[in-house]
């Protein structure tokens, strides 16, 4: 019950993160049926073209627009920033209003403590820091952890800067 | 190599020296060669994480742990299990969630790494939490704090912090660079460490088996959000803009990172101990 509550959550939060999300090409892109470089091509949108992204799987992102609906690649995509105001969604606000208590939720901008100037004045505090300490976990507690969610080591070397690849 | 060439050259020197300014010359070329040893010597291990600590308990006098041990322990394994696959894997890595409704993360010298509230509950699945914890253990692997703090320091701190005055805990010497230290969190490190973090990161990501593209995902969603919002105001001042990351990934990543997708797992564990929380 509790999983479905969350995934029921979750879905609301991960609508709520792209729906109607206005970006635009940053080159000639082509809209795939699927998320994967082979799928059918669906159309070819021109750089600058205005899109909606719809959700996100991997490196492409779901969208429709005006001449067609399917999957972008994500990094051929910028946001049209002036059109959203992401964390400012109703959702997020009404989840907000439940914790009414906790910190930083409901005062006032500046006295969240993590300003330039609180970083400035701050003084040390070693009792978080134990209590930091207590929830450090080691290796084998790690890799068990990944082994839970089948996650699977891969290799891959570092990449160079972009500008001498 | 540079202070092999200094050493002879001083000897040299003093050699061919007339004997009575011998012994004067001699020594005060030892020492000038030793202060220079010093300053280009790298902060041993032990020290980095002393120093690391003192930083990580003053940003905690900023903004305490927030209060979840299940949610502290998940981002602890996600963290974890990241750094098992740099080349520090030794460091005593430990990952907390600062109680803030800020949006921003922080790496300290020798492998503390903190998120805050504010930005985990922006995050959509493991993958994005785990790109932006991938980014900051760079910034650890990569020691750009200690470059931040050599560089802005003035050069008695330096080479008091590199000296042997260290190693007596009460040293001012600590004190003044945890200071400093922490002071570095005001202003951003280089922008080109924040690039690195960015290209180093989801490498580290996907060698763990996550999707590459979660810090991509969450440079996009910092592109949409609105940089009036003042929970963004101090990561927006200390990084370059999401737009000219997100313009370098593009072409770091290519076609590179196409093969790799995390398995559904990892969102199923992430929403029952995350989603929660929003």
């Amino acid at each position: 019950m509790r999983y479905l509550t969350t995934l029921f959550l979750f879905c609301l939060l991960a609508a709520s993160a792209y729906a109607d999300q206005a970006a635009y090409t940053v080159r000639s892109t082509e809209i795939k049926q699927q998320p994967y470089s082979d799928a059918p091509t669906v159309a070819t949108l021109s750089e600058k073209t205005s899109v909606n992204i719809l959700s996100r799987e991997g490196g492409w992102m779901k969208i429709s627009s005006g001449q067609g609906n399917g999957w972008v690649k994500m990094l051929s995509l910028r946001s049209n920033s002036k059109a959203t105001k992401s964390g400012d969604s109703g959702l997020q606000s009404l989840l907000n209003a439940g914790r009414a208590d906790s910190r930083g939720v409901t005062v006032a901008t500046g006295v969240r403590g993590l300003s330039e100037e609180d970083l400035k004045n701050a003084r040390a505090n070693p009792r978080e820091l134990e209590k930091l300490q207590r929830y450090a976990v080691d290796k084998s507690q790690a890799e068990k952890f990944a082994r839970g969610a089948k996650l699977k080591t891969q290799q891959m070397d570092y990449l160079p800067p972009s500008g001498n690849s | 190599m540079l202070n092999r060439a200094m050493l002879f050259f001083c000897l040299t020197l003093t050699l061919s020296c007339p004997a009575y300014a011998l012994d004067f010359d001699f020594t005060k070329a030892l020492d000038v060669v030793k202060k220079v040893q010093q300053a280009a010597k790298p902060l041993e291990e032990p020290r980095e994480i002393e120093l690391g600590n003192g930083i990580a308990a003053n940003l905690l006098g900023a903004a305490p742990l927030f209060n979840d041990n299940d949610v502290q322990q998940y981002v602890n394994k996600v963290g974890r299990w990241l750094s098992l696959q740099t080349e520090r894997p030794d460091l005593p890595w430990k990952f907390g969630i600062l109680e803030s409704s800020d949006v921003n993360a922080f790496a300290t010298p020798g492998g503390t790494i903190f998120i805050t509230r504010g930005l985990l509950q922006k995050l959509n699945n493991e993958s994005e939490l785990a790109g932006v914890l991938a980014h900051e253990i760079v910034h650890v692997l990569r020691k750009h704090h200690l470059a931040a703090l050599q560089k802005e320091a003035r050069m008695d701190l330096a080479s008091d912090l590199l000296g042997e005055a260290i190693k007596d805990k009460n040293n001012p010497a600590l004190e003044k660079a945890i200071k400093a230290g922490t002071e570095v969190y005001a202003r951003g490190l280089d922008k080109n460490d924040e690039f690195e973090a960015d290209r180093m990161g989801i490498v580290i990501a996907t060698r763990a088996g996550y999707d590459p593209y979660g810090l991509p995902a969450v440079l996009q969603m910092l592109d949409a959000s609105n940089a009036q919002d003042s929970s963004l105001a101090l990561m927006f001042k200390t990084h370059p803009a999401p737009r000219d990351r997100l313009g370098l990934l593009d072409k770091t990543m290519d076609h590179r990172f196409d093969a790799y997708s995390a398995p559904t797992q990892t969102d199923e564990r992430f929403n029952s101990e995350v989603a929660r929380q929003k």
